[in-house]
């Protein structure tokens, strides 16, 4: 027992440390990120070792000079939009693919994949001249369409892969009581998908948010402009506003966490749970 | 802000010219030029205007502009979009090539321009409103903006590397003044090193447009119009990457070869950490802006140094150019008129520190006062235009890698040279590689 | 003509049908009535991908055998239409880039794979490490969890630029960190070999949190009772790691693997916005190739969309052998 109690205490000692270790290489970046937007000398980047007058000035040269809170309410319903729109259409497909036989449901398992291999940054001027077609351009309906090219076939993948471990009795007692296959997908399964559901949502907002190569190409006026365009303006590689680009950078992450830890209930504890089911 | 980035090139272009005249509503765009000379006030319309200026510290004054221009033109709208400066010509290429979402006005870097116009994006200017006292143009700038016999756009703004340097630095070293040959700067260099503790007697970033300097100084450059070829590992640009070597040996200067080089150098001369470096005119706000230029009369500008065959940095600068695509022509030529009046120029010129273009506009008081444009007038003077090729442009991107691995030490000078040769075969259409 | 005979006789006759006839008998209805459900539910997705990624990856391949460029493809400007002047050349885009006569083709490719297994294998290593660690009771769990994953907050673009900043040769703080502790700054972003080192490194950082979390997922879908019964037997922890967990992570890490492999091979963010494929070109990979092609220079509509669909065709290629060998795990695994 002593022996065990030693071992157990030694090996807690060398967990804790391996975690705190990582955990601070998660998110030293962040944090030096953080610091960085609240030295308010404009050089500061470039002098680690100095802290020099630490401030919000930033922030507000960022809030109060630039249209930030247009982008940060562009890039919201884009995010938005990208996951409603996305997470909606991979589920039913996702359903579909998991609960029918149909002919076309082996090719459509491998559309998800091959649509995630070839190269997005190729694809962006073809994709210029469809948008252009349907007259989307320059508009959120049109960069929604786009990222959903990104994140549809991830979370139709998942989905399909979640759906599978909910037991087939359940959509059979849903019929049984008279619902439609849309009924019981939409009442019955995806409440008990909340979890899977969430790990996609979470997957699609923080894609959408972040998303640099459509978004610069697709818009094409500061109306419409995302949070990662309007920053772009702020360090390229000539001009180097640091201290406006850790701040905006630092508002950006709030909201992806935000949505993180709302979800990350669901997240975990689907995670957790999703295999008792199968 | 100079650089060229990207772009392309084109062949047929003279066919292509060709048809972009015959075919195409020139009776309908004949009217919009009428239109707007003969009857301004009646013009209406939206101009979309993408501007590459610096969103932070340049775009003001070009808001102030709009703003009395929708005054002056109250049927006119102007829709002004900041689009970064890297990536706008790509932006701008994909949006056009689609017939769909270009803008009507943009501001095109000089290199830009003649690529644009062998695409047939661009429209041509000739006759139009937006020549308004072409005369007054300065003939380098303006140079940039003929293609194929035609005029594609106007100069806003122009401007060429230059060397700047740190007058406390170059006193307590005892050094009289600029360095006026490569020879002499390498000296200085040393001495600076060697007399301020901490510092780079110069920093240089290997990024090819800021080897021009060099390869002028030994009366060379990237491409030979008149014998069609392209002239990278032609022996001047190697003598003038001999020059850099020695210049950014240990105990002289020093060179970046990171994605960072621009913004390294940058701030090792404004915290006084470099004595030396090349620059435009574009940089001096941010210069002033660092611990060792408080001061502002601590900014020394010079002529760059000569080599033994030469002297003088690249003409740069932006142009006005508007798409041939716009449903609001006539509009758009106004715009470019009152944008690039003499009046405007001058408001620009003493908001930015910016070069204007017109000749004019260097008499007008606000300007003539201005002790930063006035020491930027001798070395543009002696400025050298680069070649007006379409697809010329591009060299710059396409050697820079190179470049970055010679002083890197991974590749010798001649086999770097010759493998950016061999890789921009085709960069220009119709020249030798 | 059955559809326009039977319907009447169904509209006559609706009671005969009763919800539970459907679920017991599908066979009985004919082909479309069995499978309309199912199109419809896919249809919106199908209309999307087809239109928006099918469509154009169609006419990549197309121009991949011809030899547009910007200057040669058909467009229109404003009123003016250009008509297309390109030519079919066949496969011969194909064979200049793999025989190697452009050159750089096999060491791009050579990078990428290099770059694609390194990540691939820390964020796996890493990602299942943590999993594994958190996987326990432990005091904080929620916190060292809630920390561990934050990267995955950070868009990649915010993370390229942070660590361009701690990265950078002078004046960032890692190298500032190294000094201080007697050693040598390192160029790296500057120096190719320390460059390599570098995207790496910012890319494992921006990687593990995925898979650790699904990892994590995973581990947690292993019945506790299979290890009760291994720990009865007397088998180690390496045993039972061996043993019960593996096979349990299978179905999970299959998948990861294959995104995270795909993930990685046309990671474009990283490292066009870190180093921006140099010093020297040392960083670029094959998508970061492809995109200079479609946009440097004499935009190569042709030789960018063969580099696309070379990159694709061996994605397609790894996918299909690994799924194949997966299967074949599984299915010895359950034997």
């Amino acid at each position: 027992m002593t022996a065990r109690g030693t071992r157990s205490r030694l090996s807690s000692t060398a967990l804790h440390t391996t975690l705190i270790l990582a955990s601070a290489t998660a998110v030293f970046p962040v944090a030096w990120v953080g610091l960085t937007s609240l030295q308010t000398d404009r050089n500061a980047w470039s002098q680690p070792d100095t802290l020099g007058t630490l401030g919000l000035d930033n922030y507000v040269d960022v809030l109060a000079n630039t249209r930030f809170a247009t982008w940060f309410a562009n890039s919201l319903i884009v995010a938005a939009g990208t996951t409603a729109l996305a997470v909606f259409i991979a589920a039913t497909a996702g359903y579909a693919a998991s609960r029918m036989k149909f002919p076309g449901q082996r090719p459509l398992m491998w559309m998800f994949l091959v649509t995630q291999m070839f190269p997005a940054a190729v694809l962006i001027v073809p994709l210029y001249n469809v948008l252009s077609d349907l007259g989307l351009l320059n508009s959120y309906g049109g960069l929604i369409l786009a990222q959903c090219t990104v994140a549809v076939p991830y979370c139709g993948w998942m989905l399909k892969g979640y759906f599978d471990t909910i037991p087939v009795s359940i959509d059979e007692a849903g019929l049984i009581d008279g619902l439609s296959p849309f009924g019981t997908f939409w009442r019955l399964i995806v409440p008990l998908s909340k979890p899977g559901i969430a790990v996609t949502v979470f997957y699609s907002f923080i894609t959408a948010w972040g998303e640099v190569a459509f978004a610069s190409v697709f818009l094409q006026s500061e109306n419409t402009y995302t949070l990662p365009v309007g920053m772009a303006t702020f360090v390229s590689d000539f001009t180097a506003e640091w201290g406006m680009l850790t701040a905006a950078s630092m508002l950006v992450m709030v909201p992806a966490a935000v949505v993180f830890f709302l979800v990350q209930r669901h997240l975990i504890a689907g995670l957790t749970t999703g295999g008792v089911k199968s | 802000m100079t650089r060229r980035k990207s772009i392309t090139a084109l062949a047929a272009t003279t066919a292509l010219a060709a048809t972009l005249a015959a075919c195409g509503g020139d009776g309908e765009q004949q009217a919009s030029a009428d239109q707007a000379i003969d009857d301004p006030q009646s013009v209406s319309g939206t101009v979309t205007w993408w501007d590459t200026s610096d969103a932070t510290n340049e775009a003001p004054a070009f808001k102030d502009l709009i703003a009395k221009f929708e005054k002056q033109y109250p049927k006119i709208d102007v829709e002004y979009v900041n689009v970064p400066f890297d990536g706008a010509d790509d932006k701008f290429k994909t949006a056009a090539q689609a017939g769909d979402g270009a803008p009507d006005v943009m501001r095109a870097d000089v290199g830009w321009t003649p690529t644009f116009a062998a695409l047939g994006y661009l429209q041509p200017l000739d006759g139009t409103p937006a020549m308004d006292s072409a005369d007054d143009y300065l003939d380098t700038p303006m140079a940039s903006n003929h293609y194929e016999g035609k005029t594609y756009g106007v100069p806003e703004v122009t401007d060429t590397l230059s060397l700047l340097y740190n007058k406390e630095h170059f006193a307590k070293a005892g050094i009289d003044g600029p360095p006026e040959t490569w020879d002499e700067l390498k000296d200085a260099a040393t001495k600076l090193e060697k007399e301020i503790s901490g510092t780079d007697g110069i920093f240089l970033t290997a990024d090819s447009y800021f080897l021009l300097p060099f390869v002028y100084g030994e009366g060379g450059d990237y491409a030979d119009v008149e014998g069609k070829k392209i002239t990278i590992d032609s022996p001047e640009v190697a003598s003038a990457i001999e020059t850099v070597e020695e210049l950014s040996a240990d105990g002289v200067g020093t060179i970046d070869t990171s994605a960072n080089k621009y913004t390294n150098m940058q701030n090792a001369f404004k915290s006084g950490k470099a004595s030396m470096i090349l620059n435009g005119p574009w940089a001096v706000s941010d210069i002033l802006s660092g611990a060792a230029f408080k001061d502002e009369d601590n900014l020394g500008i010079a002529t760059v140094p000569a080599g033994p065959e030469g002297q003088g940095g690249p003409v740069g600068g932006h142009n006005l150019v508007v798409y041939a695509g716009s449903p609001d022509l006539a509009a758009s030529y106004l715009f470019v008129k009152f944008l690039n009046s003499s009046e405007s120029q001058a408001h620009v010129a003493a908001e930015n520190n910016t070069l204007p273009t017109r000749a004019s506009v260097y008499d007008m008081p606000k300007v003539a006062k201005n002790e930063i444009i006035a020491a930027f007038q001798e070395p543009l003077e002696g400025a050298v235009p680069r070649p007006a090729a379409p697809g010329a442009g591009d060299l710059y991107d396409t050697f820079t890698p190179f470049y970055e691995q010679i002083m890197g030490g991974q590749a010798s000078i001649q086999d770097g040279l010759s493998e950016a040769q061999q890789k921009a075969k085709g960069a220009i259409p119709g020249f030798e590689s | 003509m059955t559809t326009l005979t039977t319907r009447p006789d169904a509209g006559a006759a609706p009671a005969p049908v009763p919800p539970r006839r459907r679920v017991r008998n599908p066979f009985h209805t004919n082909w479309l009535r069995k499978h309309w459900y199912a199109w419809a539910m896919v249809t919106p997705v199908v209309a999307v991908l087809g239109v928006l990624v099918l469509y154009p990856l169609g006419r990549g391949i197309f121009l991949s055998l011809t030899n547009a460029n910007e200057m040669n493809v058909g467009r229109t400007i404003g009123e003016n239409e250009i008509e297309p002047t390109y030519d079919f050349v066949g496969l011969s885009n194909y064979i200049d880039v793999l025989s190697g006569a452009e050159g750089t083709f096999y060491s791009r490719l050579i990078w990428t794979l290099e770059w694609t297994v390194a990540c691939v294998s820390l964020h796996f290593g890493l990602g299942l490490g943590l999993a594994l660690l958190l996987n326990r009771a432990l005091r904080m769990r929620g916190i060292y969890r809630m920390l561990l994953i934050l990267p995955w907050a950070v868009p990649p673009f915010v993370a390229a630029f942070g660590w361009r900043l701690i990265l950078n040769d002078k004046g960032g703080v890692l190298n500032a960190v190294l000094q201080g502790m007697g050693f040598n700054g390192v160029g790296w972003l500057s120096e190719p070999l320390a460059a390599k080192f570098a995207v790496i490194m910012v890319n494992v950082w921006l990687g593990v949190p995925f898979m650790m979390v699904a990892l994590l997922g995973g581990l947690q879908t292993v019945p506790k009772e299979l290890y009760e019964a291994a720990e009865m037997d007397g088998a180690s922890a390496w045993q039972r790691f061996r043993a019960v967990t593996l096979p349990g992570l299978r179905p999970v890490s299959g998948t990861v693997i294959l995104l995270g492999t795909i993930w990685t091979f046309n990671q474009f963010p990283v490292i066009a916005l870190l180093t921006g494929g140099g010093p020297g070109g040392a960083t670029n990979i094959l998508v970061t190739e492809a995109y200079e092609r479609a946009f440097q220079g004499i935009r190569d509509y042709a030789g960018a969309a063969t580099y696309g669909a070379i990159i694709a065709s061996m994605l397609v290629v790894f996918a299909s052998l690994y799924r194949r060998w997966l299967e074949r795990q599984t299915t010895g695994a359950l034997a």
